[in-house]
């Protein structure tokens, strides 16, 4: 009996194809430009749009603006002069400025980044930027600007400061700190694999949960309600069903978070699986309840909007949960989302399995028995 | 309560149920109000009644799906809401199609029939039952891409698929053209004659006529009526028979003919009709009397009553019982 209700259900999705494009490409999509908007911004790669205006028309300043504009990806602006640089900030066709007013070797700090207040991460951005241009391809300039900063304090005369500063082949001294990036998934983007997972689990759920009131609508539920084993095995069919479903979504889903941004999923394959079924049944169970709480399709729709929304927005499947404030953060573990996020962050990040994804799986199976159990009592009691 | 008669499949007694209305001032709408009747091995019996007079709330409640205030259902002596042996013994082909668009034919009758409790001859059980309703030939054709016609076979292939002792049909022959209305009346008289009881609700006169033993007329929850249909027509009609004229054009000096008899205009002025006692040998007075005027009529015909017409009676006769009964009283 409740291998029937999985055919049918089955069926019913294998045979709307324009629906299994949607249930299993949608969220993989929604997941790619998430993680390439918060994993940007958390790797440094962020593609800021600047302008420049050189008002000295230097070698170097030329060097400079050449290797800066190379650097962003040939986003770099030119402007006549500084108010119309300040004007394209304003119109937001560029996103930081830079004014060069001065000699770049020899005076204390001849260039300037306009920020706008309303971009001041865009502004440190290409702070940096041109900081590690200057290092970088202007080595020469720069070992020039420490010996004229340190002329003085050696006592240097100033035909000694331009011989100096004219040698070729000096370099600037080597940093004294390096950088070493480590192997391993990006946790932002692992945030946001769980974050969308989570969020269309419940949206898919809903949509086949809703057969429930199709079926009463149809007629059919008078007739399923005349089976052999009564509403108990079809709910169940359904919510099998559903937690199949689920975990077949997020399995497309981590396996395009694996191929593009290398999350270990093979490496912890078994503990995911539980964790995708664990929040795949806890979206099926939240989904029965509420489609057995509404009398018709128009309630349950404007319902399950609600809630699908509102559990995503405190559950941090829209937001990341660390950017909110504390209360919210509390809030936020009434939710499945924030046990799912959390526990494929412990599970695909750390790498281990702690006391926190044991509470995460024992509250997303608490989710699952307790909607389970509402939708039962509630189609129990229905009489049509 | 004491065991049925084993020739009692559907007993429903003193079933009352009322609905809420919107609004705390207004007084609980009377869905059922104190109906009995009982349906017999091999007998089909035929609920009529105007829309709302509570035809699908009783339906509902003979197989258990809607709880009663007050009153007993029993189907096969037991309680159909609660026993799920005797809910497997009950077949249901609502009115609207209740299969699963997206199966085919064979897909459906296969998941009804394990829904249902079939477990040894499965296959046999959903090959009989699309032969029963001449539905083979469409077996792998989905719901959705069916005419009227075989979707109503299919759904009602779904409710016998289990071969049920007990069936309710709920306009099982609506939309249909006449040759597929005969060949479901066929199949309904051919489970009629294999034992099943059958509770047919319709709106059809020629399907209740051809196919009931026995019709209630329902008003408002309560039975107001019940007899053999030709029995009812009697009570009813008394033998006249429904006399229809059906105009070109305005009746003008031909309209004192027409009212003679009795018949009454429809809205247009086109269409007279009316009960009339040997009304063929009226309708070839009326024919001869308005070819004398220059009057052509369309159509002259002589139709058995309507269901609308007993139903109208039935309505009339309960009203002049209940003043009778008031005035007694007071």
């Amino acid at each position: 009996m409740i291998f029937v209700i999985l055919r049918v259900m089955a069926l019913g999705v294998w045979r709307d194809r324009a629906g299994l494009a949607m249930t299993f490409a949608l969220p993989p999509l929604v997941f790619i430009v998430f993680a390439s908007v918060f994993s940007a911004g958390a790797s440094g790669k962020l593609d800021v749009k600047a302008g420049i205006v050189d008002q000295t028309a230097s070698a170097d300043s030329r060097r400079l603006s050449l290797a800066l504009n190379h650097q962003l990806g040939g986003r770099l602006a030119t402007y006549p002069n500084r108010a119309a640089l300040r004007d394209a900030l304003a119109n937001g066709r560029v996103d930081a400025g830079l004014v060069i007013a001065g000699d770049l070797g020899r005076d204390p700090t001849p260039a300037t980044v306009l920020i706008h207040p309303g971009r001041r991460a865009a502004g440190e951005v290409l702070t940096a930027q041109v900081k590690a241009v200057a290092e970088h391809a202007l080595p020469d300039m720069m070992m020039e600007r420490e010996i004229v900063r340190l002329g003085p304090l050696l006592g240097l005369s100033e035909e000694q400061l331009d011989r100096l500063s004219s040698r070729p082949g000096l370099a600037p001294a080597p940093p004294l700190v390096g950088q070493e990036v480590l192997s391993g998934g990006d946790p932002i983007v692992i945030y946001y694999a769980g974050a969308v997972s989570i969020l269309f689990l419940l949206f898919t759920a809903m949509q086949g949960a809703m057969s429930l009131i199709d079926e009463r609508r149809a007629g059919l539920r008078l007739r399923l309600g005349l089976s052999a084993g009564g509403v108990a095995p079809l709910l169940f069919g359904r919510m099998l069903w559903l937690t199949a479903l689920g975990v077949a979504q997020a399995l497309v889903l981590f396996i395009v978070a694996a191929i593009l941004y290398r999350i270990p999923l093979v490496q912890s394959l078994a503990p995911w699986t539980l964790t995708a079924i664990a929040a795949a049944a806890a979206s099926g169970g939240i989904a029965l309840a509420l489609a057995a709480a509404c009398p018709t399709r128009e309630q349950a729709q404007t319902l399950s909007t609600f809630v699908v929304l509102i559990l995503a927005a405190i559950g941090g499947s829209m937001a990341p949960r660390f950017l909110m404030p504390a209360p919210l953060q509390a809030l936020g573990w009434l939710t499945p989302h924030a046990w799912v996020i959390d526990a494929y962050q412990t599970l695909l990040w750390r790498r281990i399995i702690d006391a926190q994804v044991l509470a995460a799986w024992t509250a997303l199976a608490a989710f699952a028995s307790a909607g389970f159990v509402i939708a039962l009592v509630l189609e129990s009691r229905r009489r049509l | 309560m004491a065991a049925e008669p084993p020739e009692i499949v559907l007993r429903i007694l003193d079933a009352r149920r009322r609905y809420a209305q919107a609004g705390r001032q207004v007084a609980a709408k009377a869905a059922l109000d104190g109906v009995s009747l009982q349906v017999s091995v091999g007998e089909i019996y035929a609920l009529i009644g105007r829309n709302g007079a509570g035809k699908s709330t009783l339906a509902k409640a003979a197989i258990g799906a809607l709880a009663l205030q007050s009153g007993t259902v029993r189907v096969l002596g037991g309680d159909p809401a609660k026993d799920r042996a005797i809910a497997g013994a009950i077949g249901v082909a609502p009115q609207e199609i209740a299969l699963y668009a997206h199966l085919t034919v064979a897909e459906n009758l296969h998941a009804f029939a394990t829904l249902a409790g079939v477990r040894s001859g499965r296959a046999e059980a959903v090959t009989a039952a699309m032969a029963a309703t001449a539905c083979t030939s469409r077996a792998d054709t989905r719901i959705d891409q069916l005419s009227g016609g075989w979707r109503r076979r299919a759904n009602l292939a779904a409710a016998i698929v289990h071969r049920p002792r007990f069936l309710v049909l709920d306009e099982p022959t609506e939309g249909l053209d006449t040759q597929t209305r005969m060949a479901l009346r066929r199949l309904i008289l051919d489970l009629k004659a294999e034992g099943t009881a059958i509770l047919l609700i319709s709106h059809d006169a020629d399907d209740v006529r051809a196919l009931a033993d026995r019709v209630g007329v329902l008003e408002a929850g309560r039975l107001i009526a019940e007899g053999s249909p030709a029995d009812l027509m009697a009570q009813a009609f008394g033998g006249r028979q429904d006399l229809v004229v059906r105009l070109n054009g305005p009746a003008g000096a031909a309209e004192k003919v027409l009212r003679k008899p009795g018949l009454t205009p429809s809205e247009d002025g086109l269409l007279w009709s009316g009960l009339a006692l040997d009304a063929p040998a009226l309708a070839s007075q009326l024919d001869r009397a308005l070819r004398k005027l220059g009057v052509a009529a369309a159509e002259i015909s002589v139709r058995q009553p309507g269901l609308d017409a007993l139903i109208a009676w039935a309505c009339n006769e309960a009203a002049s019982r209940d003043r009778t009964s008031q005035g007694a009283a007071a």
